[in-house]
């Protein structure tokens, strides 16, 4: 018999089946069991239970698999291609004893671990750990695969990814929202419709946490977002703190489903608390008055949208994408790139969504680095701390299927663009990960000088990713700047073309705008002035630095005058009040610069006067020192960058920034400042070692380093304040610290000593369960005979452990810290 | 459903203590500091909770929670449930947004980070506080121990995934562990606090029970860590 679940979504409406869990414990199971056993230990009350769904209408019933992942079965004792085939084979006898045309799903829910960076699990390894099952269910005879209860959205795209490349199973997906309409993690509803929907998914929809009445708006939402079928399993209302009973009956739950079918839901079943019983009424209900309306509902038309997991950007106004992260033409970018210092990436990122950026472009793109890995490790980092979209920006196909692959969301590709060789291998990536992407304007004869010429590209772009399946909403089309300086007559040419592509084939557009000013003076106004009528032609997004208040002002400007912005809120949220103070920023090193707006007032009063100071400064070098003292940021950064109009960088370093931490770590020492003002005095100081380093960069110079130290938090351990701080400490003392991170492979310690040549190593570890990491890295290192010595420190260590598992030092402090690092170092 | 836990205002000298203060006078940039970072932990943290009222029974492997397969080991957890006739199995989170802030303020401002970490360390602890009355409130008639963290004494920290199984707390309010046994998201708490009919002696959370006893900082300054 065939049994196609694509084909019975056709159907008016399709009924899944109730609980399991509910019904294995109302048969004796013990709550911390592990579920997916009783396939192998009690089948027969398996094959009822399905039975019993089956008599009461379920058209789909979920195999009893829901945990059947490597990780929660790891103490069973049986692999998961038992226990998983054991499940789908109940599943399949009770069918074919009672219902031979109903559908078994294999039903997979979350690995049980959060994913990076929360948990430590990484997108990778929860992907592997899906494919398995998969692989298992798909082996044994199910006819679909369910993956329900899911909080993450990156979570579900791994399974996603592990059900595609893995089976050829048709695959729904419900996720569980709470009453502020997010999951636990923050998942919006409308980005796992575009996410999912993006990712050829059949159905989605939601499960559990709340019952029908409560997840109505839930369901309202999720039905604006998608035309997929959409999938209904609520729990039997809310459970009464005390006794865990539910709160809504059979009838009544029937009812409210009944309720919901005006949104347009296809697929109707229960969570928590229901039992067979509910599946009866609800079947009943269906049966008598039918879901006719489902098809009757108008085909929505779905906005042009980009999202993250958290944040969802809808393309139907101008929206900015920033364009700081990117490393041409800026030599500290490229700096930071070769050493690896993702923190500068996160700073520039952070920087321009504080300044108005809506969508980031990412392009880490360098000779001699890895881009690929670059990019990955990028992608995870921006989104750990950026909740905007991301524009994934390379030319090298294989490093956008790798950002593709562990983007959370639906993200912008950059680019694809006329040329018969770039169509065909840019936009199946586009198709498979279900991104948008923008179509530059070229081809093999580079630009084309004339409208027509651009537009026709334009048009071509399109017509390929139709034929793909890739919808026009998601096809954006740069019709390219040039500059105005070398070719004034082109200024008009890009515009004609962006005002055709918009109203003739009503694509959404994207220009980079910059370019235009090459080579004039005042880039600034011609670039606002350009941006200003790009706008008016039916730019929807300019790609701009954020940070130059005119250009993101002549945005804000254009949505009040333009009527976008309603009743001006947004423009007097941001104008309101303030002085506005134009500033010409085009040089890397002001925009990137200091730290303009974490300025904080105020002395901490230990200020050294110039007649009544045992320093010996005076001028600058003395305001520089109290600045460090005091904690004062804005202040240490402007004095820095005045003494090294007429200062050596070394007489600063170590004339000034040196005693004056050196006198900090002693009154920490002393107990008479805490470990906040250490802190704060470190962050002047790092804010003045900034401005040398770019002053040395700009001037060719090699940057000020007194040696190499590798430090990362161990494997296993996400607590990484601590060795944070120290990072920030050994810093300020001129050390180039080559930071692992949290949660650092064995390995991945060994390798960094190996390829730079370090001396020291500096390991830190919050938990006592993960001391034995700390233990296994030492031994690691020393069993590859590396000359380097290893400094530990963590909140559960003691000397006494540290000399256990052969630390050369313990550090009780991160101002301990440093005097190790002096004493190794020098 | 229980009622939700409210912050109203965060103990800024709770969170100074952390930081390692001792008393001192602090200065107008520090207040400044805590006052801005403990508006934006009470904006952006969650606190969610759940609790099992269990019946327990004292066996040779340890207290078994009735209706589960979770013992509870170690001789400081038979004396903390001494005299009690059920158990309270808590766990309280103020979920995954506080990693986040704690993320972004370490790229931005590690003072910021330094401060906001200790506030949401209060954050929870002040969650657990509240739970404790909801569940005072819910189960009348009851007398309340100090609420007994996992990994402190000996209760071993590896219970914790079976604990957390047990309260389905990944489904319930998102809570999991990972495979080091670490909670995540990391501002969160697990606890069992024992009920009994008749009055409890008062036994307080004590520097002797405790598993950091020889490593305290506080301890090492001549403090403690429970005021």
């Amino acid at each position: 018999m065939a049994r196609d679940f694509r084909e019975l979504l056709k159907r008016d409406y399709v009924i899944l089946d109730g609980a399991m869990g509910t019904m294995l414990q109302a048969a004796g199971m013990k709550m911390g069991e592990t579920p997916e056993m009783l396939n192998i230990t009690h089948p027969e009350l398996l094959v009822s239970i399905h039975e019993q769904y089956l008599n009461a209408g379920s058209d789909v019933i979920y195999a009893n698999t829901f945990g059947g992942n490597a990780y929660k079965l790891e103490e069973c004792g049986h692999s998961v291609d038992e226990l998983v085939t054991a499940g789908i084979k109940n599943a399949i006898t009770a069918r074919d004893n009672v219902k031979p045309e109903a559908l078994v799903a294999l039903d997979v829910g979350p690995i049980g671990q959060l994913l990076e960076p929360t948990g430590t699990l990484s997108f990778e390894e929860a992907y592997e750990m899906y494919a398995e099952v998969v692989k298992a269910g798909s082996n044994a005879g199910a006819d679909l695969v369910v993956f329900e209860t899911m909080t993450d959205l990156l979570d579900v795209k791994a399974a996603v990814l592990a059900a595609k490349e893995n089976s050829d199973l048709p695959i729904m997906c419900t996720m569980t929202f709470e009453m502020n309409k997010r999951t636990f993690t923050g998942c919006m509803v409308p980005s796992m419709a575009l996410t999912l929907e993006g990712l050829g998914v059949d159905a989605i929809g939601v499960n559990c946490s709340l019952g029908p009445k409560e997840l109505e708006p839930v369901i309202e939402e999720v039905t604006k977002w998608t035309n997929l079928p959409v999938v209904v399993k609520p729990n039997a209302g809310l459970p009464d703190p005390q006794t865990n009973e539910y709160n809504v009956g059979p009838k009544d739950f029937a009812e409210f489903m009944k309720d919901l079918r005006k949104y347009g839901i296809r697929v109707f079943g229960g969570c928590c608390g229901t039992n067979p019983e509910f599946i009866k009424e609800l079947s009943d209900m269906l049966k008598e008055n039918g879901n006719a309306i489902v098809n009757e509902l108008p085909q929505k038309v779905i906005p042009a949208a980009v999202c993250s997991a958290t944040k969802v950007v809808p393309i139907d106004q101008p929206r900015i994408i920033g364009e700081r992260i990117n490393p041409t033409g800026k030599k500290i970018f490229q700096e930071a790139l070769r050493k690896g210092d993702i923190d500068y990436i996160l700073n520039q990122a952070l920087e321009q969504v504080q300044a108005g950026a809506d969508i980031l472009d990412v392009n880490v793109g360098l000779p001699g680095i890895d881009e690929r890995e670059m990019m990955i490790t990028a992608v995870k980092s921006l989104q750990s701390v950026v909740d905007v979209p991301l524009q994934l920006d390379s030319t090298i196909p294989e490093v956008l299927e790798a950002a593709l692959r562990v983007y959370n969301g639906k993200p912008i590709v950059n680019s694809v663009n006329g040329e018969e060789e770039s169509l065909k291998n840019v936009l199946p990536l586009v198709k498979k990960y279900g991104a948008s992407v923008v179509g530059l304007t070229l081809d093999k004869n580079g630009i084309p000088k004339k409208a027509e010429d651009r537009f026709a590209i334009a048009k071509k772009i399109l017509d390929a990713a139709l034929v793909i399946g890739i919808p026009k909403e998601n096809v954006y089309i740069d019709c390219l700047t040039l500059t105005a300086s070398a070719e004034q007559d082109g200024v008009v040419e890009t515009l004609k073309a962006l005002h055709r592509v918009k109203t003739e084939l009503g694509l959404k557009t994207v220009l980079g705008v910059s370019n235009i000013s090459f080579g004039l003076p005042n880039r600034v106004l011609v670039n606002h002035i350009f941006l200003t009528m790009a706008l008016e032609n039916g730019l929807d997004l300019p790609i701009i630095n954020p940070n130059i208040e005119e250009m993101t002002g002549a945005v804000r400007a254009y949505k009040l005058l333009a009527g976008f912005d309603k009743n001006s809120v947004d423009f007097i949220k941001h104008y309101a009040g303030k002085q506005i103070v134009p500033k010409i920023v085009i040089s890397e090193n002001k925009s990137a610069g200091t730290d303009t707006k974490s300025g904080t007032d105020g002395a901490r009063g230990i200020q050294q006067s110039a007649s009544d100071n045992d320093t010996g400064l005076e001028g600058d070098k003395l305001a520089l020192y109290n600045a460090v003292l005091n904690g004062l940021k804005n202040e240490g950064a402007d004095c820095t960058a005045k003494l090294l109009e007429n200062t050596d960088s070394m007489e600063v370093v170590n004339e000034v920034l040196i005693p004056a931490l050196d006198k900090i770590g002693e009154e920490f020492e002393k107990g008479t400042l805490f470990l906040p003002q250490l802190i704060m005095s470190a962050s002047v100081a790092q804010a003045a070692f900034e401005v040398i380093r770019k002053f040395m960069i700009k001037s060719d110079a090699a940057p000020v380093s007194k040696g190499k130290i590798v430090i990362a938090t161990v494997k296993g351990d996400v607590h990484d304040i601590g060795k944070n701080i120290v990072k920030v400490l050994l810093e300020n003392y001129g050390y180039d610290v080559i930071d692992l991170g949290k949660d650092v492979p064995y390995q991945a310690v060994v390798d960094a000593v190996k390829e730079n040549d370090v001396k020291l190593v500096g390991l830190s570890a919050l938990m006592t369960t993960t001391l034995v990491s700390m233990k296994e890295t030492i031994e690691l290192l020393h069993k590859n005979n590396l000359d380097c010595k290893v400094m530990v420190g963590g909140a559960v260590l003691t000397p006494e452990y540290a000399k256990e598992i052969h630390a050369d030092f313990y550090a009780k402090d991160a101002k301990e810290s440093v005097d190790i690092a002096k004493r190794v170092l020098g | 459903m229980h009622a939700d836990i409210v912050l109203g205002q965060l103990d800024k000298n709770e969170a100074l203590r952390y930081m390692g203060h001792r008393g001192e006078d602090i200065d107008e940039q520090l207040d400044k500091l805590i006052t801005k970072c403990e508006k934006e932990v009470l904006r952006c943290v969650k606190p969610r909770f759940v609790y099992k009222v269990c019946d327990i029974s004292r066996e040779e492997k340890g207290i078994l929670v009735k209706d589960t397969n979770l013992f509870l080991t170690g001789n400081s957890i038979k004396k903390h449930l001494d005299g009690c006739d059920k158990a309270v199995l808590m766990a309280v989170t103020i979920s995954a947004d506080a990693d986040r802030l704690i993320r972004i303020a370490q790229i931005r401002d590690m003072a910021e980070a330094v401060a906001i970490d200790s506030l949401c360390s209060v954050a929870v602890e002040q969650a657990c506080d509240r739970a404790e009355l909801i569940i005072k409130e819910e189960n009348p008639g009851y007398y309340q121990t100090f609420r007994f963290g996992l990994g402190y004494g000996d209760l071993p920290i590896s219970l914790q995934g079976q604990f957390l199984h047990v309260l389905n707390a990944p489904k319930q309010i998102g809570l999991n562990v990972s495979s080091t046994d670490m909670l995540t998201p990391t501002k969160s708490v697990t606890a069992v606090i024992g009920l009994s009919k008749n009055p409890i002696p008062q036994r307080a959370r004590g520097c002797q029970t405790c598993s950091m006893n020889k490593k305290c900082q506080f301890r090492q300054k001549g403090g403690r860590c429970n005021g």
